[in-house]
C-alpha cells in the first residue's frame, strides 16, 4: 500500500475540473456536502458500498486538509482510527503515509487503553486523501459551493416529513439530484470567527463563509433543533524563531507502529522522525490573559466550549495559579512552522504575541497565523437516526461537526458511516448500525443520538463499557469481517487478509489450548516464571500466557514445533489471553445490552398518551428523542428504571396482543375458507 | 453507566420474592408484575390509608390530579384551595347529594411536595366502618378517581424519584414491622439511613473511578501526576474496610427484619414442648409424658422485649426404630445447625446427684446435640446456646443449689438456667437471658452505623467487595482491567441504590482536573 506512488496533485485538480462541466446533468445516488475528514470518509465509503458518489466542497485544495493540529490517534481516538481503518476508510493509511513522529500512548497501561497517535505532516495528508478519492470508482469531486437542499414530497412507505433529493449549487447553476445526501459541513454552519474584539462570519480562515440558505433550510424548512457551540485554534509559530533549548524533547517511538491493518511498516523511516517539545506556561501567562479579557469576546460568549480542549484563557481562568503543559508540534518534515498545542487564543494579534513570549521556549517567537475562535451551529443529533439520518427527513444524512462532535477521528468514524447509510439507502439496502458492545464507533453514536451533546464531543476510552474487549489491536476482527459481509464497505483484498489472520489466530489459539501440562511441568519449561498454583494442577498454554511476564516468545521457544509459526501474532495473542476471562465474563452483560438494542421501539410511539404509568417528564424527554431501541431509552437522562420496566411491559405486551390480532385473524380466514368451502359442497 | 433496566427488573423481582417469602409477607409491592399496561397517568387514585377497623381517626388519602377537584367538592371549597400542608377542619359532604358525612380536617398537598409527588390531599375522619363506607364511596363519584391498587401510592412515589429502592424497602418494612426494635430499624432505613451510607460509597467509588480513568484518558498529555493513583490505592483501602466491618455485622439487621431463629432442642420427655407452650402462653404444642410425642417442628412468633423470636419446638434427639420419629430427629438436627439460638433443655431429673459427675453429662450431652461438624468451644462461645435445667421442682433444694454452683464454676459451658415449667420457677431470669441474648443477636437498631437488612443487598456487597480486590491484583500490571475492578464495584453497589454513568465519570474527571491540550 505504501509502496505505490501518489499521482501528482495538478492531475487530480485537471480531472476534477473537466468532470465539473458536466456533473450538474447527472443524476447521484449520494451527494456529500463538504471535504474534510467526514466529507472524504464519507465520499469514499457511500463509493465502496456502490453508490454512484459525488463530493462537493468550496476549494479542490483544502480537501483532507488538518485545519487545526496536525496530529492523528490518541488514547480513545486511535481506536477510532483503528476501527475507520478496519472498515476499510482511509484516515488510518492517510496516518501512515503522513506521519512523521509516531508513539502509543498509555503504553504502561494496559493493551486496551493504549493510544495509538501520530504527528502529520499537513501536505502529505492531503495529497494521499486526495489521490485516495482520485482513484475510487464512481466518486466524482466537485468544486462549487451549496446555496440549498431540495426537499420535495416524501416517500409515504417510509417514516419522515420530509424528502431530500438533492442540492442547488450556487451561481445560478441546475439542481444537482440525488437519493441520498451527506452534510458534513464542520463549523461553516452560520459559523462566526473571533479574534479580540472582531467577528465575521466563517467556519475557517481564508475560506469563504458558507450560504445561509443551507443553515436557513435546516433550521426552518425542515424544523431541526440547533445548538451554538464553539472552538478555536492557536497561533501557529515560526520554527526558526523558537528557543529549542529551553523545551524538553519528546522523541517518538523507536519503532513506529502502523495505524492501518494492511500496513507493516510506515512510510517515514524510524529515523527520519521528528520529535515534539514540552515547555509550559508561566505566571506572566496568568497576567496577560487577564488583564486583555475586555478585549477578548469570544470568551465572554456563553456558546459552549468543550471542558477538555479548552483555549488558553478558560484553562488559566479555571485553574489559576498552575503551571499548564504546551507542546511545540512540528507541522510537517519541510515546514517552518510549529503548532503550539494548548495555546489556543481568541485575543487580540499584539496581545497573543505578548501573551507567547511569556513562555520561555517562545521568548523571542514570531507568530505566522494568529489564534482565532469559531462559534457555529450544530444540529442536535438526538434528531438523528443510528445510522446518522435526520429522523424526519428521509435521505438526509449529517455527520462530524455538525452533529456537535470535535476532533478528526470522530468525524472520519461517522463520515464513514454516514456515507455506508446513505449508500445502501440509495440503493434500496436496509440501513445498518453498529452496537456500543462491538466498537467505539458504535459508542460514539449511540452516545450522539441518544444522549444528545452539551458541549463538544470527544472520545475518551471510559465511555466505552466494555473498553477491555473494544481493543485497537482487535478492531479488525470485531469489524472488517462483519463489514465485508454484512455492511458491503470492505475491499476483497481487506477481507482475505482479515480471514487470514482470523484463521491463523483461531489456530495458534487451539494449539496453545491444547498445550496442557502439569504445573510442575510447566516450572520446568520456564524455571524463571512464579507459577503460582501449589497444587499440581494441569494447566494450558493459554493460561500460563495470562501470567504477567510470560511472553509468547518465551512459549515459542520452549514448544518451537508448534508454535514458532504463530510468532507473527506474539504480541496478538498474549493480549488475548490476558483480556479473555475478562471478556467471557463480560458476555453476559453485552447479550443482555444486545437484547434491549434488538428490542425496537416504534418510531410513531406516542409516548405522550401511551396507557402506562409514566411521569410527564419522562414522557416529554421520550417523546422529544424518540430513542430507537430499549436500550437507548435506557441511557437516557431523567429516565427512571420504573419508566425502562413500563415501557418494556408495554411494548412486550403489545407485541402480544398483536400476535394474538394476527392468530385470530389466521383463525377467522381460516373458517370463513372452511365455510366457503362449505357451502361450494354440493 | 451503567446501570440498566434488567438490573431494576431483577431487583423488582427480588423485592417480590423476598416480601413473598419474608415475614411479614408484604402486599405492598405485589402487585407490581405486569400491572402498568392500561393503567393511565392521567388517573387519580385514593384509599383508606390508615388500619381498617374501627378506630378513632381515619385517614383517606388522594393522589393525582383530580385531587383538587376531589377536594373542592368534598369539603365544600368552591374558591379557593386551602394552603398547603395546613390542617383545615372542614364539614365533609357527598358532592351529588350534598349530604354532610362527617366533620373532619383536610390537607392539600400540591405536587410536587408530596408523598407521590403528584397532587394529594387527605381527609382526616371518624373512624367508624359507616364513615369511612360514605366518604370512599362519595371519593368514587368524583369524576377520574378510582380506588387505588395496593401498593400503588408508594409505586408512585417511587416513580417520582420520591424513594430510592431501600427507601421503598424500609417503607414497607415500616409498615409491616410488628415489635419494636423492627419499627425502629425500618424507620432509619426508609428515612434514607442506609441508602445514604450506600450513596456515601457510590460517591467514594465514582471519584475513585473517575480518578483512574482521568489517568487513563489524560496522563499522557496532561498534567495529571502519578500521585493521583495513590490516592485511589488510600480510597479503595478505606472503602474496602468500612464494607468489611459493614458485612461483618453477623447478619444482625436481616435476623432483626425477619425474627431470630431460636430451635428448642434436647432428648425426649425433657419438657421442650411444655417450655414452647409455656413461652407462648397457650397449649400450641401436644403435651404428654410419653416420649416422641413431637415428631414434627412446631413453630411460634414471639415478641421478647421487641425484638421478634420466632421460636420452633423439634423432637426429642434419640435413636428410633420408627420411620416417622427419625424423620422428625433429622429435621431437628437440621434445624439446630440453621438455628440463631439454641435452647437446649435437659430434665434435671436424669442428672447424676454428684455435681461433678452432673456437670460432665452435660458436656457430653451438649456435644450429642451440636451440630455435628462444629467444635464445642467456636459454638458456646458465639453465644448460640442456652442451657435449660427443667424440672426443677423435682430436684431437692440442696442438689439444685450444689448443681448451680457447679455449673458456675465450670468453664466452657453456655449460660445456664434452671427453670421449672411446671411452677414457673425461674422462668423469669430465663427471659432476662434470652432477652439480652437476642439482643445481642440482632443488635441496637438505633446505635451505630445502619445495618444491613437484606439478602439482596448483602450479595451485591459482597460481589462490591470482590470487584476492589481485582483493583488491586491489577493495580500495577493493567490500570483498564483495575479500572474494570473499580467500574464492577460501582456497578454492584449502583444495583442497590441508583443509578451509576459515564457522564458522572466525566463530570468529576473535570471538575477534579485541568485538563486541556
Amino acid at each position: 500500500m505504501l509502496t505505490k506512488k501518489l499521482p501528482p496533485l495538478n492531475s487530480f485538480l485537471s480531472l476534477v475540473s473537466r468532470r465539473a462541466s458536466h456533473v450538474t446533468r447527472q443524476q447521484y445516488d449520494v451527494i456529500v456536502v463538504g471535504g474534510g475528514h467526514a466529507g472524504t470518509e464519507a465520499a469514499a465509503a457511500a463509493a465502496r458500498v456502490g453508490a454512484k458518489t459525488l463530493l462537493v466542497s468550496q476549494k479542490i485544495q483544502t480537501i483532507g486538509a488538518l485545519s487545526c493540529n496536525p496530529s492523528l490517534g490518541g488514547v480513545g481516538k486511535g481506536q477510532l482510527v483503528r476501527e475507520v481503518d478496519a472498515l476499510d476508510g482511509l484516515c488510518g493509511r492517510a496516518g501512515d503515509w503522513a506521519g512523521i513522529h509516531f508513539s502509543i500512548l498509555n503504553r504502561s497501561k494496559g493493551p486496551a487503553v493504549w493510544g495509538p497517535r501520530a504527528q502529520l505532516d499537513r501536505q502529505r495528508y492531503r495529497e494521499f486523501i486526495q489521490s485516495e478519492l482520485l482513484s475510487t470508482p464512481r466518486l466524482t469531486v466537485l468544486e462549487g459551493s451549496v446555496e440549498e437542499l431540495l426537499v420535495s414530497e416524501t416517500n409515504p412507505e417510509q417514516p419522515g416529513h420530509h424528502r431530500v433529493t438533492g442540492i442547488l449549487l450556487a451561481n445560478g447553476s441546475h439542481p444537482v439530484s440525488a437519493s441520498s445526501v451527506i452534510l458534513t459541513t464542520g463549523t461553516f454552519l452560520s459559523g462566526s470567527l473571533f479574534i479580540g474584539q472582531s467577528t465575521s462570519p466563517g467556519g475557517r480562515i481564508g475560506d469563504a463563509p458558507s450560504s445561509s440558505g443551507l443553515s436557513h433550510t435546516l433550521k426552518e424548512r425542515l424544523g431541526l433543533r440547533v445548538g451554538r457551540l464553539r472552538t478555536g485554534t492557536p497561533p501557529r509559530i515560526l520554527r526558526d524563531s523558537v528557543d529549542f533549548s529551553l523545551a524538553v524533547v519528546q522523541p517518538p517511538d523507536g519503532h513506529p507502529t502502523p495505524f492501518s491493518f494492511l500496513n507493516t511498516r510506515t512510510h517515514c523511516k524510524p529515523e527520519e522522525q521528528l520529535p515534539c517539545h514540552l515547555t509550559y506556561t508561566t505566571p506572566g501567562v496568568e497576567r496577560v490573559v487577564k488583564d486583555s479579557l475586555h478585549l477578548n469576546c469570544h470568551i465572554q460568549e456563553d456558546a459552549k466550549g468543550p471542558r477538555y480542549c479548552p483555549s488558553i484563557e478558560s484553562r488559566v481562568l479555571r485553574f489559576p495559579g498552575r503551571r499548564h503543559q504546551v507542546w511545540l508540534e512540528p507541522e510537517g518534515l519541510t515546514s517552518d512552522l510549529l503548532y503550539p498545542q494548548g495555546l489556543s487564543m481568541t485575543m487580540p494579534p499584539d496581545v497573543q504575541l505578548s501573551l507567547i513570549r511569556q513562555i520561555p521556549a517562545l521568548h523571542r517567537a514570531k507568530i505566522h497565523t494568529h489564534g482565532y475562535g469559531v462559534q457555529y451551529d450544530f444540529v442536535c443529533p438526538t434528531q438523528l437516526s443510528p445510522a446518522l439520518q435526520v429522523k424526519n427527513t428521509q435521505g438526509l444524512f449529517l455527520a462530524g461537526q455538525i452533529n456537535g462532535t470535535t476532533g478528526y477521528e470522530e468525524a472520519a468514524a461517522q463520515g464513514l458511516w454516514a456515507g455506508v447509510n446513505a449508500a445502501r439507502c440509495a440503493l434500496s439496502m436496509p440501513t445498518v448500525s453498529l452496537s456500543r458492545t462491538e466498537s467505539y464507533i458504535g459508542v460514539l453514536i449511540d452516545d450522539l443520538v441518544s444522549r444528545g451533546v452539551t458541549e463538544p464531543y470527544r472520545m475518551f476510552t471510559s465511555r466505552a463499557e466494555f473498553r477491555t474487549a473494544l481493543r485497537p489491536d482487535n478492531a479488525d476482527m470485531r469489524l472488517t469481517l462483519k463489514g465485508f459481509e454484512e455492511v458491503g464497505c470492505v475491499s476483497t483484498l481487506r477481507y482475505q487478509e482479515a480471514v487470514r489472520v482470523r484463521d491463523s489466530l483461531q489456530d495458534a489459539q487451539a494449539t496453545l489450548q491444547a498445550l496442557s501440562l502439569s504445573s510442575n511441568s510447566w516450572k520446568k519449561q520456564l524455571p524463571d516464571i512464579q507459577i503460582s498454583e501449589v497444587k499440581n494442577t494441569v494447566m494450558t498454554g493459554m493460561e500460563v500466557l495470562q501470567y504477567n511476564n510470560v511472553s509468547f516468545e518465551m512459549l515459542a521457544s520452549a514448544f518451537p514445533e508448534s508454535l514458532s509459526r504463530h510468532m507473527e501474532f506474539s504480541q496478538r495473542l498474549k493480549i488475548e489471553a490476558v483480556y479473555r476471562p475478562h471478556c467471557n465474563l463480560q458476555k453476559k452483560e453485552i447479550e443482555r445490552i444486545q437484547k434491549e438494542e434488538n428490542l425496537l421501539l416504534p418510531h410513531d410511539m406516542d409516548y405522550l398518551s401511551l396507557p402506562v404509568s409514566m411521569s410527564q417528564e419522562v414522557r416529554e424527554i421520550l417523546d422529544r428523542v424518540r430513542p430507537s431501541t430499549l436500550g437507548a431509552a435506557t441511557r437516557l437522562q431523567g429516565i427512571t428504571p420504573a419508566a425502562i420496566v413500563h415501557l418494556l411491559n408495554y411494548v412486550r405486551s403489545a407485541e402480544l396482543r398483536e400476535r394474538r390480532k394476527h392468530r385470530k385473524q389466521q383463525k377467522e380466514e381460516r373458517e370463513e375458507e372452511l365455510c366457503a368451502a362449505k357451502a361450494s359442497l354440493p | 453507566m451503567i446501570m440498566l433496566p434488567s438490573i431494576y427488573r431483577g431487583i423488582w423481582r427480588a423485592v417480590h420474592t423476598l416480601r413473598k417469602r419474608g415475614t411479614p409477607p408484604c402486599r405492598f409491592l405485589s402487585t407490581c408484575d405486569g400491572l402498568p399496561v392500561g393503567l393511565a397517568d392521567a388517573e387519580t387514585i385514593f384509599a383508606l390509608s390508615s388500619g381498617h377497623g374501627r378506630c378513632g381517626v381515619a385517614v383517606v388519602r388522594a393522589s393525582g390530579p383530580a385531587s383538587a377537584t376531589a377536594l373542592r367538592c368534598m369539603a365544600g371549597l368552591s374558591r379557593s384551595l386551602p394552603p398547603p400542608r395546613t390542617a383545615l377542619l372542614r364539614s365533609i359532604t357527598d358532592s351529588q347529594s350534598k349530604e354532610v358525612l362527617d366533620r373532619g380536617l383536610v390537607f392539600w398537598f400540591p405536587a410536587p411536595h408530596s408523598f407521590t409527588g403528584e397532587d394529594s390531599v387527605e381527609f382526616h375522619i371518624h373512624g367508624g366502618p359507616a364513615v369511612i363506607t360514605a366518604v370512599l364511596q362519595a371519593l368514587g363519584s368524583v369524576p377520574g378517581m378510582r380506588p387505588a391498587e395496593a401498593g400503588e401510592f408508594t409505586r408512585r412515589a417511587f416513580q417520582a424519584g420520591k424513594l430510592d429502592l431501600t427507601e421503598v424497602e424500609g417503607l414497607g418494612d415500616l409498615i409491616h414491622a410488628e415489635t419494636e426494635a423492627q419499627r425502629r430499624q425500618a424507620l432509619r432505613q426508609m428515612s434514607g439511613e442506609l441508602g445514604h451510607l450506600y450513596q456515601d460509597w457510590t460517591h467514594k467509588l465514582k471519584r475513585c473511578l473517575a480518578h483512574v480513568e482521568a489517568f487513563i484518558d489524560f496522563s499522557e498529555d496532561e498534567l495529571i501526576e502519578d500521585g493521583v493513583l495513590n490516592q485511589v490505592d488510600r480510597w479503595v483501602c478505606d472503602l474496602q474496610a468500612e464494607m468489611e466491618q459493614h458485612l461483618k455485622d453477623e447478619r444482625r439487621g436481616e435476623r432483626l427484619r425477619s425474627g431470630v431463629q431460636v430451635v428448642i432442642a434436647g432428648a425426649t420427655n425433657a419438657g421442650k414442648s411444655s417450655l414452647l407452650n409455656t413461652l407462648c402462653q397457650r397449649p400450641a404444642a401436644i403435651v404428654s409424658p410419653i416420649a416422641g410425642t413431637t415428631r414434627d417442628i412446631v413453630e411460634t412468633a414471639l415478641d421478647i422485649g421487641g425484638f421478634p423470636v420466632l421460636l420452633s419446638d423439634t423432637a426429642g434427639l434419640r435413636e428410633s426404630q420408627d420411620l416417622v420419629e427419625r424423620e422428625g430427629v433429622r429435621r431437628a438436627r437440621e434445624r439446630v445447625e440453621q438455628a440463631d439460638l439454641t435452647l437446649v433443655v435437659v430434665d434435671c431429673a436424669h442428672l447424676p446427684s454428684d455435681a461433678q459427675q452432673a456437670a460432665a453429662f452435660l458436656q457430653e450431652h451438649l456435644r450429642s446435640v451440636l451440630p455435628t461438624q462444629e467444635q464445642p468451644e467456636t459454638v458456646f462461645a458465639a453465644d448460640r446456646f442456652l442451657l435449660l435445667l427443667n424440672k426443677t421442682d423435682l430436684l431437692p433444694e440442696e442438689q439444685r443449689q450444689k448443681l448451680d454452683r457447679e455449673l458456675r464454676r465450670v468453664s466452657g459451658f453456655p449460660p445456664v438456667c434452671l427453670i421449672s415449667c411446671h411452677t414457673n420457677e425461674g422462668l423469669q431470669d430465663f427471659l432476662t437471658v434470652l432477652h439480652s441474648s437476642v439482643k445481642t443477636l440482632c443488635g441496637d437498631p438505633l446505635s451505630g452505623a445502619p445495618t444491613l437488612t437484606q439478602a439482596r443487598h448483602r450479595a451485591h456487597l459482597q460481589q462490591c467487595f470482590a470487584a476492589l480486590a481485582q483493583y488491586q491484583r491489577y493495580r500495577d500490571i493493567d490500570l483498564a482491567l483495575a479500572a474494570e475492578g473499580v467500574r464492577l464495584a460501582l456497578t454492584s453497589l449502583g444495583r442497590i441504590t441508583g443509578r451509576v454513568g459515564a457522564e458522572e465519570i466525566l463530570d468529576i474527571i473535570f471538575k477534579d482536573f485541568c485538563i486541556g491540550k
